[in-house]
């Protein structure tokens, strides 16, 4: 399986992680673990500098955390099979998969050999497969890794998200698509993180069946937005796709930053006002949909900004100055937003916020 | 060299005796740029540092015009030496101003047509070896090579055309187109030269931009955003030495397994320039610090994370002027690997103080990298 090669021995990593957390499971954090009630996971970074990842409650409260062997970026949760995943920060080369009961021990997987992950990642609707988004990085083609949920996670194919550096992906509300962001941008792992082709971008979002890998529908940016990196999913109340932006180009360029797009269907930009495209200072960190109330959150690190739209009519309903924000999930009521100050809701922690969260129930 | 103990010396204090600011209760701590002094840092960034160096650009390209001209007019291995130095000029030039890679830089693909780099799949030296294989005659005016591939324009390119095989040929009349190409080359980079002194010297352009953060400003909206660009400019720049120009060539000594190195992936490695252009890209990084006055952004308890990032740079800047000649033969000798281990972590330690201890002292509470979104 993929955790026998890379970084990290898994019996080494599994026997630190649980040292760690134990020694972070203070009195409080241990009745807050009886009661049960978390809701959103997010990755995190300690004031030591280390990093982990903690499941909160509605309120924004920690309720347990467990350590990890460095950065990561996105989750993603199964209802159907009640895992969770967090994927390394890209270049990163590992994943930890977690029970979310707590039934079973946390299993590490290492990214195969040429590949390595972007950050993000989805399971099958059964939750029996976890789909990641990777890098081939020698050919500089989108990959997507597949690991078998049955047996250890054990790599056991992939398919090509027909695009050039992928981050987020998602399922379709059917469950017979992946939804992928090809952000567009090269990176190798052997330069870092660094853009190598901001010149000669080539953003796009794919289609792809879950079943054949086969491309059923592509939209490659046009030519005038090919700054416009095409960064995070999530589905709409209505099986749409929405899409969030990072423009490369300009500080006052004001690209449109968000969109939709459907089976069948070409991509519509949302018009957002002047002010908030501004406000949103050309980047989207995250992007949640609250199917049950029809909202979508955005938030802005660089901004400072959380903003959610009406997803019936993309109209702007509130703004709201958050600063640092990094992750935004679907709540009750709205959206919980948390920021890298340690902010989640209006809770804060002593901890960092990653720029992601994942709600750990269908919303 | 000489002086070389002493400056190791140096260089082990500057790894081991410093406090570390960011320890846990430190680093997020509530922190908050100096906002008073961001207007005159950023100003003095522009007016001390960023003109003066591509106005310094401006001046090296077209004396390297100049100098492709002659040697074309009058090959000899005389006039090819001038070339050569020439070239070598506008390295160090480039390398110290390469570190602003954002505004005049990001806009016509302008710094990938100067520095077309890293190259993985030898692009740029396939299309200039078939430029030259086929004397492609439009490569040999500025006017047409300029919409050509970005890999078959620029430094790397050039550097070919005056090292590469073949450039034997400079010091007499077979080496004709060669020569003309190469003059178009150093026209090209000129031009881009004086574009970028240019777009910096607008009045009301990036520069009025970079004075006077705040609303309605077209690329800060405020002083925190104005300082999170400069400091970027730092992370970014010692991650770039770290990633791009170190670690492609030479990864250093990784529990106890030494490297054996990759030379041919060493920027400028034909010209000898590798360790040169290192070194200006942190007397670069260096200069900008100290004229912009980098260290006024902190709060008056935190000064010292400036002084400690000072010494570490004058530590990685000593040091890469110290490992001389062909880096081929630096990376074979075990007192150059040496000073490479050393240059390696020096160069990761300076990047922490920027990025965690000056990002946390200026309100970037988890530090400057944390907050890069992604």
């Amino acid at each position: 399986m993929g955790a026998t090669t890379g970084l990290i021995d898994r019996r080494t990593f599994i026997k630190m992680a649980g040292a760690a957390w134990v020694a972070t499971l203070g009195a409080r954090g241990a009745f807050a673990l009886e009661r049960a009630d978390a809701v959103f996971a997010s990755a995190f970074m300690a004031p030591d500098g280390s990093f982990g990842v903690a499941t909160l409650t509605e309120a924004g409260e920690i309720v347990e955390r467990t350590a990890l062997p460095a950065r990561a970026h996105g989750m993603a949760y199964s209802a159907a099979s009640k895992r969770t995943v967090a994927f390394a920060r890209r270049p990163g080369t590992y994943a930890m998969i977690l029970a979310a009961d707590g039934s079973a021990e946390p299993i590490v997987i290492a990214a195969a050999d040429g590949r390595h992950f972007y950050g993000h990642g989805c399971f099958s609707a059964d939750g029996r497969l976890l789909y990641a988004t990777e890098n081939d990085f020698a050919a500089n083609r989108g990959m997507i890794g597949i690991y078998d949920g049955t047996s250890a996670f054990a790599r056991v194919g992939e398919f090509p998200t027909y695009g050039i550096g992928p981050h987020d992906m998602t399922l379709s509300a059917d469950g017979r698509m992946l939804a992928i962001a090809n952000g567009g941008i090269e990176t190798h792992p052997d330069f870092g993180r660094t853009k190598l082709n901001l010149d000669h971008m080539e953003p796009s979002l794919t289609l792809v069946d879950t079943e054949t890998g086969a491309l059923i529908q592509k939209h490659a940016l046009p030519a005038e937005l090919s700054r416009l990196s095409t960064r995070h999913v999530d589905i709409g109340p209505k099986g749409e796709i929405w899409f969030a932006c990072q423009y490369e180009g300009a500080r006052d360029g004001l690209p449109p930053l968000v969109g939709h797009f459907s089976h069948g269907a070409d991509l519509a930009f949302v018009p957002l006002p002047e002010s908030t495209t501004e406000a949103l200072a050309n980047y989207v960190g995250a992007i949640a949909v609250n199917r049950a109330e029809g909202l979508i959150g955005l938030t802005s690190p660089r901004g400072g900004v959380a903003v959610t739209l009406d997803a019936r009519s993309g109209a702007v309903l509130r703004e709201q100055r958050v600063t640092d924000a990094a992750g935004v999930a679907a709540a009750r009521p709205g959206f919980a937003v948390s920021s890298y100050g340690g902010r989640f809701k209006d809770h804060e922690s002593r901890v960092a916020w990653d720029q992601h969260i994942v709600r750990l129930s269908r919303s | 060299m000489s002086y070389m103990p002493s400056l190791a010396l140096g260089l082990c204090l500057a790894t081991i005796a410093l406090p570390a600011f960011a320890q846990e209760g430190s680093a997020l701590s509530p922190r908050v740029v100096n906002e008073a002094a961001v207007p005159q840092v950023m100003a003095k960034a522009v007016d001390d540092f960023i003109i003066p160096g591509y106005r310094n650009l401006s001046n090296k390209t077209a004396a390297l015009a100049t100098a492709t001209a002659a040697l074309c007019q009058a090959p000899s291995p005389a006039s090819q030496d001038k070339a050569k130095a020439a070239f070598s000029d506008l390295v160090q030039a480039w390398s110290t101003i390469e570190i602003i890679r954002l505004g005049p830089a990001l806009a016509q693909n302008r710094f990938e047509r100067f520095l077309f780099y890293p190259d993985r799949k030898s692009t740029g030296l396939k299309q200039v070896q078939a430029i030259l294989a086929k004397s492609n005659e439009t490569a040999t005016s500025a006017a047409t090579l300029k919409g050509k591939s970005v890999a078959a324009q620029g430094l790397g390119a050039l550097e070919y055309v005056l090292y590469g095989n073949g450039s034997e040929t400079l010091v007499g009349k077979t080496g004709d187109f060669r020569c003309r190409y190469g003059v178009a080359i150093s026209q090209n980079l000129d031009s881009i030269a004086n574009e970028f002194l240019a777009e910096w010297q607008k009045p009301d352009g990036i520069q009025a931009a970079w004075k006077n953060p705040g609303p309605g400003n077209p690329e800060f909206r405020d002083s925190k955003e104005a300082a999170t660009e400069l400091l970027g400019i730092f992370v970014h720049g010692v991650e770039m030495v770290k990633d791009q120009r170190l670690k492609p060539f030479y990864a250093g000594t990784v529990d106890g397994v030494e490297d054996k190195g990759h030379p041919k992936s060493a920027i400028y490695w034909r010209s000898e320039n590798t360790m040169p252009s290192i070194a200006a890209n942190f007397a670069g990084l260096k200069t900008l610090f100290d004229v912009a006055d980098m260290q006024s952004l902190l709060p008056e308890d935190s000064r010292s994370v400036a002084g400690s990032a000072d010494f570490v740079f004058k530590s990685v800047i000593g040091i890469s002027q110290n490992i001389d000649g062909p880096i081929a033969d630096a990376i074979a000798d075990d007192k150059s690997r040496g000073k490479l281990d050393f240059l390696t972590l020096n160069t990761v330690d300076l990047l922490g103080r920027l990025n965690k201890d000056f990002g946390g002292a200026i309100g970037l509470g988890a530090g400057f990298s944390f907050a890069d979104g992604d």
